[in-house]
């Protein structure tokens, strides 16, 4: 969740064409009978019997019976429950502000009666931007957990909870409290440690199906594009204020030199540009084999607050590290703005709670659901030695698909700056050299005159129909070009020096 | 507009304001405090010091409702108003009837003497003005939105005054269950909890310090929490009344409600690492409490909390007539405590063992210790 000034702008740049392939349906769920007339949806998951649960921000959960369409009350009393787990058909683990919680029924009688702090091991300065998103488990029992940074829209309270740090106060988005922008690791033998630093609105951990942490990020300062990063222990991901809290690391965060970050920092695995194609990311889902969505198991969903869209993540592991490309997928109306948080329900289909509190989005519960039959849709996008290979769900029409003005390819990079955001820099069209075309016209395989590691290339494919005839559903796709196949150069670090030092001084 | 024009209106107003014009200050001052001092009359809602009543009745005195209003507030003395309204930032919801007592005169000049008085600066009324809105003005109460249609405010008290769409909380008015939230409460922690009881009696209690802060029954519940909730999570919790039990620290010393609100600091009065006077000593013990969770009994919060090698569980109830707040508390293992408790001059307080000192102090044996009560009642003159 961001600043509402450059989230207006972004509007105005915002000009690709993506709708939702007509293999996808979306249907409105009927909102909770909350005494609180917000609906906004902050957590969303299934009980082993599955049914339906969803938070809201009154603190209340809701369960639903499917089949029966009828909702139940089972939890309130919880501040600001952004993000949920199912242990059991009566046992919780909540997200909320000041706790990773176990909500439980211990009774019997339907109703939750005891909240169970696993762990409070961390800060709150009371400034509203310091969020607790979602919880999630690994397979050995140890749980994650992600925590906003404060904002520079307020500041700090009269009684903050843990060690005030004045190192981490300075700076558009804070790290005064414990851990602010870290993500939070609970041990099963209970300790609770920052697992990562450097993240500014880490709204959304997820697992891939392999056990790889995910989590998005949010444009801002030292954000300049939204993000998606593989979360490894120790590592720093770029947004200064929580290094206030990184053992060894002297000083004030955001007074280091733009290029000592810049050199600590690690690379995300994904960007997504700003405007085009997520303003504000949010959960991260993976298509698992258990969902019914289509020819995509194993590549990951993440939600977009800011428009009514749904983006598809595909990535592959290049000189050791996962990089990949992102792709709009469900997207526009009747999908709803502010898609949040997203589970696979019982039938494979997939549920979608939108919140805003305040911010760009919406609220309400849909499901979004697939009819069986292939879409065509772009399946993969990976890195060969000259260029990429994108794969499609559908045999693609061969002439259309060899015309090398259909493949308008862009690359550009965002810069690494203390500063709100990042224009675009260095954006250069990229000529395609040669197309080659599988027999059985599913693989496309574009070789560009030029492939540039750290630089952003991103395609509008255009006019391509599928053998059938059918129009290519969504034809942007952005890939993330951190490393090559062989020969990476160093990173090139892409900071702009001093360049934020007049914007941030007018404040 | 022509100056002939001009120079007539210029006459009007004085022409139609003589009579209270002609007054001195001194004496319009004394006949309307006179006037809205005496029985059925204002004050019998709004306070001799205009301050109103927490919760229930706005103020008066430094009203941004009187700025620049002045038809306004006569309309409002003349109509009655009901419904959802905002003053200075803070929320009430109730009615006041139409003010049928006084003639077009007598009204003037408590208009008058409310617009002078308490640091309010507003002109004085005339009796003429007050006969034409009598005449004018539509019959029926004004609801907040048709008063301010017809009677906006000056931009800049847009922020803080006007109306507001009430939400489950402004509704709530005789408490049965007890209700839980978790919000952001003023002079406590971010780690706060807001518990309404039966019989009205309201609390905050701090999770990030394992205390109880204060108790409160006048005034209604906290109010603007569900904008906290849904919205960005800025607004602090609100609410009116003035508790009538507030556990002493020495790190917070007569801050207002207000001043704890604030959110915009640079840096805090002090964080929870430095909370001191924790209100339960246990011989040897340094720790720090640690929070441990709540669970509810009959609907009631138990928290539970550890300090050091020992467990605490505090059960927060109404009594059973009620007339005040029963904490009932247990340690395990058992051992002699001191608890230190904060007596008020608003309200009493005893235990069911042990010894209470006049200075808070009460002396609980290890054997007492796997269960004990601490009352708190409100004194009936002050509530
Ligand atoms: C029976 C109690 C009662 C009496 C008597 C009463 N008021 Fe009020 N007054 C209220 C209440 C309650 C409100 C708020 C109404 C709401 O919540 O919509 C109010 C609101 C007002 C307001 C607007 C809000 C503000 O605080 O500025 C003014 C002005 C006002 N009263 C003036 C007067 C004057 C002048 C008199 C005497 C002539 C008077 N009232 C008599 C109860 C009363």
């Amino acid at each position: 969740m961001r600043h509402i000034i450059p989230l207006l702008i972004s509007f105005l740049g915002t000009t690709v064409h993506a709708s939702t392939s007509p293999s996808y349906s979306i249907t409105d769920i009927p909102a909770p009978p909350t005494k609180f007339k917000n609906i906004q949806v902050d957590g969303l998951t299934f009980l082993p019997n599955g049914k339906l649960v969803v938070c809201l921000p009154s603190g209340e959960i809701f369960f639903r019976d499917l089949q029966s369409e009828t909702w139940e009350l089972f939890a309130q009393g919880l501040h600001n429950p952004l993000g949920v787990l199912a242990l059991s058909n009566s046992e919780l683990i909540v997200t909320q502000r000041p706790e990773l919680t176990r909500v439980r029924d211990l009774d019997g009688d339907g109703k939750a009666d005891d909240f169970e702090v696993l762990t409070d091991q961390f800060g709150m300065s009371g400034n509203y931007h310091e969020f607790n998103f979602t919880p999630v488990l690994d397979q050995k029992g140890n749980y994650f957990f992600a925590l906003g940074t404060g904002s520079s829209g307020d500041g700090v309270r009269t009684i903050t909870r843990g060690v005030f740090n004045e190192r981490g106060r300075p700076g558009r988005m804070h790290s005064s409290a414990p851990y602010r922008g870290c993500i939070m690791k609970f041990t099963s033998d209970g300790k609770t440690i920052p697992y990562s630093y450097g993240h500014r609105t880490p709204n959304g951990l997820g697992f891939d199906l392999k056990g790889n942490l995910f989590v998005t990020d949010n444009q801002g300062d030292w954000v300049g594009s939204s993000k998606l990063f593989h979360v490894q222990k120790g590592r720093f991901y770029g947004h200064a204020a929580s290094l206030a809290w990184k053992e060894g690391f002297v000083g004030t965060p955001v007074d280091a030199p733009t290029e000592k970050l810049a050199k600590m920092r690690s690379r995300a695995c994904v960007v997504f540009p700003h405007g085009t194609m997520a303003n504000s990311p949010t959960e991260v889902l993976a298509i698992s084999e258990k969902a019914n969505f289509g020819p995509f198991a194993g590549q990951l969903l993440v939600g977009e607050m800011n428009q009514p869209r749904i983006v598809r993540v595909m990535l592959e592991e290049v000189d050791g590290e996962l990089q990949g490309a992102c792709v709009p997928f469900i997207d526009g109306s009747p999908l709803g703005r502010g898609c949040n948080r997203m589970a696979w329900a019982p039938d494979g289909s997939l549920f979608v709670g939108q919140t805003k509190h305040t911010w760009a989005g919406g609220q309400g519960i849909q499901q979004v659901s697939w009819n069986g039959k292939t879409p065509f849709e772009i399946q993969n996008m990976e890195l060969t030695s000259k260029g990429f290979k994108i794969t499609f769900t559908q045999p693609v029409d061969q002439a259309l698909a060899k015309k090398k003005e259909n493949w308008p390819f862009n690359r550009y990079f965002f810069e690494y700056r203390r500063a709100y955001g990042s224009p675009r820099s260095d954006e250069t069209p990229v000529e395609v050299e040669k197309i080659t075309v599988s027999p059985d016209a599913t693989e496309v395989d574009i070789e560009l005159t030029e492939l540039l590691a750290w630089h952003i290339h991103e395609v509008k494919i255009e006019n391509l129909i599928s053998k059938s005839g059918e129009e290519l559903s969504n034809n942007y796709i952005v890939y993330t070009l951190n490393r090559l196949l062989a020969n990476t150069p160093p990173d090139p670090l892409q900071v702009k020096l001093a360049q934020f030092n007049t914007s941030e001084k007018k404040k | 507009m022509p100056l002939i024009l001009c120079l007539f209106s210029v006459f009007l107003f004085f022409g139609f304001s003589s009579f209270l014009l002609g007054e001195s200050k001194e004496n319009i001052h004394l006949k309307g405090k006179a006037l809205y001092n005496g029985a059925g009359s204002c004050v019998a809602c709004h306070m001799p010091d205009g301050q109103g009543q927490p919760g229930s009745v706005p103020p008066l005195a430094n009203s941004d409702w009187i700025k620049g209003g002045t038809d306004r507030s006569i309309a409002i003395a003349l109509r009655g108003l009901a419904g959802p309204i905002r003053v200075n930032g803070k929320h009430y919801y109730s009615a006041m009837p139409p003010q049928l007592l006084f003639d077009n005169q007598k009204l003037a000049y408590i208009l008058s003497y409310v617009n002078q008085a308490w640091g309010n600066q507003e002109r004085v009324v005339t009796e003429r003005e007050v006969a034409e809105a009598r005449e004018r003005l539509p019959q029926a109460v004004y609801t907040p939105q048709s008063l301010l249609k017809k009677f906006p405010f000056d931009k800049k008290l847009n922020r803080k005054n006007g109306t507001f769409t009430p939400t489950y909380d402004d509704l709530i008015t005789e408490i049965i269950q007890p209700i839980i939230y978790r919000t952001f409460m003023p002079g406590a922690s971010p780690a706060a909890f807001a518990v309404a009881l039966p019989g009205n009696h309201y609390f905050c209690w701090d999770a990030g310090e394992c205390r109880l802060r204060y108790i409160w029954t006048k005034g209604g519940f906290i109010r603007n929490n569900q904008v906290h909730w849904a919205s960005n999570g800025k607004p602090v919790a609100q609410f009116n009344g003035t508790p009538y039990y507030r556990a002493r620290t020495t790190k917070l010393l007569g801050q207002t409600f207000d001043q704890l609100s604030k959110t915009n600091n640079k840096q805090p009065i002090y964080d929870t690492s430095q909370a001191d006077n924790f209100p339960i000593t246990i011989k040897g013990i340094e720790d720090k409490p640690s929070y441990l969770g709540y669970r509810l009994i009959n609907q009631y919060p138990q928290f539970r909390y550890s300090l050091g090698k020992y467990l605490i569980t505090e059960l927060i109830r109404t009594n059973k007539d009620l007339s005040g707040v029963q904490r009932t508390f247990s340690l395990s293992p058992p051992a002699p405590i001191k608890f230190t408790l904060t007596p008020t001059e608003e309200s009493s307080i005893s235990c069911d063992q042990g010894k209470m000192n006049p200075d808070g102090t009460l002396l609980i044996k290890a054997e007492d210790s796997a269960r004990f009560s601490i009352f708190i009642n409100p004194k009936k003159e002050s509530n």
